[in-house]
């Protein structure tokens, strides 16, 4: 090895030194390409059907109950299994048969699935699946 | 005689000299800042400035940069290969979604994103090929050196449609990364991108932070339910379906 030290120092605090504020992105008039409505939430209650530990991402099948004892099902789509692992869910954190909550960004089309914003599970307990850049889905009643 | 008496006796030194160890960067490492974290200034990244692209690429890069801020701001995928299951490729693994593994020894170093279980393998001391000698791939063909304490890797071998912020390049395309450690625990990659479709070189940095202790989990594309529909719209295939 020769005696090279350090990294020009001088170079790299100048880069460092100048980190910018990154200027906010102008609104646009867009198609969207989402397929979740992040501008309202639903609530669904029911019974799990399926948990499914997979990637690229986690799934949960409800019977949800609906008025008049009626059950309509729903497809939820969670996170990557690794977000999840690391937020604190295993695969065996529900189970079918599980009665549970779940607060939901529904479908934009309309039909009966959404991606899962939170669930309680039947110990009460609120698990949060790491939706990233969760504070831009609105919860609504 | 005396000559080759001294070379031998300059030689013995040599091999007695302390070898100035090449710092081990092997351990799992994730982006820094993370997503919502300030940034400690000394290490933080700059922005990534706009790719230079010469004037005939620049107009339809725009265009698709209007649809990628859309999608950012409704925190959508930025791109379709994360909805069809496809890897990051080379450059954009570099600062993939999920932590990242260094496996670092004397003759070889990997580096491991674990979204989509994507491998970069890079041969120490070995010469770059021409970019036409190898065949496109994601990762590429890559070889390594220690300049002092600098681990710099060139990569060569991307297919076009692999692309970092949707910036289009060749089969041409060099990528030379120079990683520093700022701290024991602080990376740096400085990046450069050299295309005949640039002006000239595109440069950028990342940072990657120790994670001590951290195991890479897998990732398998197991069941994938997303899927992009004929108008271009991202779409859930439900249970049944």
């Amino acid at each position: 090895m020769n005696g090279f030290k350090g990294i020009g120092s001088p170079r790299l605090l100048g880069m460092l030194l100048g980190v910018a504020a990154v200027s906010a992105t102008p609104a646009l008039a867009h198609h969207s390409f989402a397929m979740f409505d992040n501008t309202r939430s639903i609530t669904i209650h029911g019974k799990v059907t399926t948990y499914q530990w997979t990637n690229p991402h986690g799934y949960l099948e409800i019977d949800a109950e609906q008025a008049g004892g009626e059950t309509r099902h729903y497809t939820l789509e969670m996170t990557s299994i690794n977000m999840l692992s690391r937020g604190g869910w295993t695969s065996r954190t529900v189970k079918a048969g599980d009665e549970v909550t779940a607060i939901v960004a529904p479908l934009r089309d309309g039909r009966d699935g959404g991606l899962l914003l939170e669930l309680v599970l039947p110990s009460g307990k609120h698990m949060l699946p790491g939706v990233p850049n969760a504070q831009n889905y609105k919860r609504t009643p | 005689m005396a000559s080759k008496v001294l070379l031998f006796g300059a030689s013995l030194a040599l091999l007695a000299a302390p070898v100035a160890a090449e710092p081990d960067l092997t351990g799992s490492w994730e982006r820094y800042p993370l997503p919502g974290e300030t940034p400690d200034p000394r290490w933080a990244p700059g922005p990534i400035p706009d790719p230079p692209l010469k004037p005939e690429y620049k107009a339809p890069w725009e265009e698709n940069q209007a649809k990628l801020r859309s999608r950012l701001a409704e925190s959508q995928p930025a791109g379709d290969n994360y909805v069809q299951c496809i890897p990051d490729g080379m450059p954009a693994m570099m600062q993939g979604m999920f932590p990242m593994e260094i496996f670092q020894r004397p003759e070889q170093v990997n580096i491991t994103q674990e979204a989509f279980n994507q491998t970069r393998r890079v041969y120490m001391g070995e010469t770059l090929p021409k970019w036409d000698e190898v065949d496109p791939m994601f990762y590429g063909r890559s070889v390594g050196r220690w300049e002092g304490d600098t681990l710099v890797i060139e990569t060569i071998g991307i297919k076009e449609h692999v692309q970092f912020r949707w910036a289009p390049h060749s089969e041409e395309m060099k990528i030379t990364e120079r990683l520093t450690l700022l701290a024991p625990n602080i990376l740096r990659n400085e990046i450069k991108i050299e295309d005949p479709y640039l002006a000239e070189p595109w440069t950028y940095s990342y940072t990657y932070r120790r994670m001590p202790g951290y195991k890479l989990l897998e990732y398998v594309c197991e069941d994938n339910r997303d899927y992009v529909d004929e108008n271009g719209q991202h779409r859930l295939r439900l249970q049944g379906e």
